[in-house]
């Protein structure tokens, strides 16, 4: 849902904010390398642009960026010199940082930590059951010691 | 020919086998949990079972209208956009909480919980599908399905040449829906949100107290107009399925979400078409009844808890005491009797200015309370009266979970999730909603449906995901 700029002297995926952009013009400076890029944006489409404007003062910086090609090398919000400051900020466990919770409020496993593989089949295909015991063993020798303290409930 | 004559035992009322006769002696409290059983609904019957459904949607609204039809057993197909998925996936709450999904699509972003109930049951498939390689695909899909669900903006779909005009061509059974903000009409390039329905329906402005308790108009937290409208919409597909059925045609339902939000003001509008009065926000007190609203309790009743929403926020409770005797009765107990020999009818009572005052000596009595304290002398005294309960407690709460209103599901992706869920939309006896799975990765089922429902071989999936197609 927002329009990107994707520079491709540094590989760096710039994205736009929809609500700012959708009616703006002007020049906005990569998120990776020194490139700056004019826009023109008339309701959400790209009327004109993006144009390299090598040198020029950009007018904003985009909202957030990341490295596709690169394991999605991420540049978050609020990162000074490459991204918008980001004003609203609330509480720090907000700030766009994963919870690594491995264990649900009943203490059995649930997938919510990284990495994980980055595929699994055709097409973007998986298979339908994740097999913790045989795909994550760290997790279910976590989850064994779990049972054995009487950490794991039914409810 | 039945002979009219002759009095057959099955067309009589009542039991017809010994295990009937035993279930009309059952009380009617173990009757209702023979029948519903929570937790058995997989050995039942799927009512839906045999509706193929296309999912074209995103974030709340739309999805919702589908997953209630996955839930009831139809197979629903989730059509995402390659690598990217849903934008919902990637939206609430606030990026915090993520589950992460095994596919190879920015790999190091998960799928938020927000995106949670609105498409459970369903398979997931990518498809850029306003590309000219992708309609012989698509248009295969709406031949063997039942209908469709979109949410683009209007006339988007009729641009790619897959509206309602053109689909009926390829399958005249095909009911067709779209969802979305305003519709056709002056606001037709308007995009919407839950709170812009709130807001654009008037609903907002009777929500929230008044302004000179120094109040605003309040939007409900959660997207309770998104969840409303896609159960809408499911009521408009089902009567669709009943009307196809007599007459073999399929139907288009254009839905405004901002429309569904007006049914939700009762009788604000006939207020102001028979009377030219403007309904105002009373906040947590009602505008017919008192004492019949919320009061805050001056205790928490966790004061020890270090989450300030437990320490601090758990203090609010439900009091109902709006009949003469029952009034008299709130009185007595908190040592006011002198209101009422005041306020003695209920229309004494309901005036602004005797809600202020009752009001205010409620919140006077339960100030050195705990909320647990309030509702236990007021219900021992055989008034209504019940805790404003936070998630944890409904969590922990015997009523839901007897019933099976929030339940722990061990999805076959994402391991152990708490969720309310279908088994939160009413029992069924004997084809009850069920949840499968919650949701599952982006493009998870792509060869599922290309390769083994449609027949296209790897060689052509794999071309289609080189191009990005799917």
């Amino acid at each position: 849902m927002c329009d990107i700029i994707w520079c491709k002297d540094c590989d760096t995926v710039n994205y736009l904010d929809p609500y700012y952009f959708w009616n703006w013009e002007g020049k906005i400076k990569c998120a990776g390398c020194e490139n700056v890029y004019y826009i023109y944006m008339i309701q959400g489409h790209m009327y004109k642009g993006p144009e390299k404007k090598a040198g020029e003062k950009p007018d904003i910086l985009p909202v957030y960026a990341d490295k596709p090609n690169d394991g999605y090398e991420q540049i978050l919000p609020g990162t000074p010199g490459k991204t918008r400051p980001y004003n609203c900020l609330p509480r720090h466990i907000y700030l766009g940082k994963a919870d690594m919770v491995k264990f649900s409020a009943r203490g059995r496993p649930v997938r919510g930590w990284r990495p994980q593989p980055p595929s699994t089949g055709v097409a973007g295909s998986c298979g339908f059951t994740w097999d913790i015991q045989k795909l994550s063993p760290e997790v279910w020798q976590e989850y064994q010691e779990k049972i054995k303290k009487g950490e794991v409930s039914e409810w | 020919m039945k002979d009219q004559r002759v009095t057959r035992i099955e067309d009589l009322p009542g039991p017809k086998s010994q295990g009937e006769l035993e279930e009309m002696k059952m009380p009617y409290e173990e009757y209702c949990r023979k029948v519903f059983s929570p937790g058995q609904e997989k050995t039942k019957p799927e009512s839906l079972k045999g509706i193929r459904w296309l999912s074209t949607t995103m974030y709340i609204f739309t999805p919702h209208s589908v997953a209630n039809l996955a839930e009831l057993g139809a197979e629903c197909i989730k059509v995402e956009m390659p690598r990217m998925g849903d934008p919902m996936r990637h939206t609430s709450p606030f990026n915090e909480c993520y589950l992460y999904p095994l596919h190879d699509s920015r790999p190091m972003t998960g799928t938020g919980l927000g995106f949670t109930n609105a498409n459970s049951n369903e398979y997931y498939i990518t498809m850029d599908y306003h590309v000219p390689e992708m309609k012989e695909a698509f248009y295969r899909l709406v031949k063997l399905s039942d209908g469709l669900t979109e949410c683009y903006r209007p006339g988007t779909f009729d641009r790619w040449k897959q509206s309602y005009r053109y689909l009926q061509e390829l399958n005249p059974r095909f009911i067709y829906v779209w969802g979305g903000g305003f519709g056709y009409g002056p606001k037709v390039f308007g995009g919407s949100y839950d709170i812009l329905g709130q807001a654009h329906a008037g609903l907002a402005s009777v929500t929230g107290f008044h302004e000179d308790f120094g109040g605003h108009c309040t939007k409900h937290s959660n997207w309770c107009i998104d969840w409303y409208s896609g159960t809408q919409i499911t009521v408009a597909i089902l009567a669709a399925l009943y009307w196809r059925r007599k007459t073999g045609l399929g139907t288009m339902i254009e839905f405004s979400q901002v429309q569904a939000a007006t049914r939700c003001l009762g009788y604000t509008v006939p207020l102001y078409g028979r009377f030219g009065i403007v309904r105002q926000r009373w906040g947590n007190w009602d505008t017919q009844l008192c004492v019949h609203g919320i009061i805050l309790c001056g205790k928490s009743d966790y004061p020890d808890e270090p989450n300030p929403q437990l320490k601090y926020e758990a203090r609010y409770a439900v009091v109902s005491a709006f009949n003469d005797p029952d009034f008299k009765e709130l009185c007595a107990i908190i040592g006011r009797n002198d209101l009422w020999d005041q306020y003695k009818t209920l229309q004494d009572r309901v005036r602004p200015q005797a809600q202020i005052a009752i009001y205010k000596a409620l919140e006077e009595w339960a100030a050195d309370k705990t909320r647990s304290q309030v509702v236990k002398t007021l219900t021992d005294a055989g008034l209504l009266a019940m805790p404003v309960m936070n998630d944890k407690e409904v969590y922990e709460c015997e009523h839901f979970r007897q019933r099976g209103t929030i339940r722990w599901l061990d999805d076959p992706v994402f391991g152990d999730l708490l969720i309310q869920s279908g088994y939160s939309c009413g029992l069924m006896s004997k084809t009850p909603r069920r949840v499968n799975w919650l949701w599952r990765p982006v493009g998870a089922d792509n060869v599922k449906i290309y390769h083994e429902m449609l027949g296209y071989p790897m060689s052509k999936i794999e071309e289609w995901y080189e191009k990005n197609l799917i």
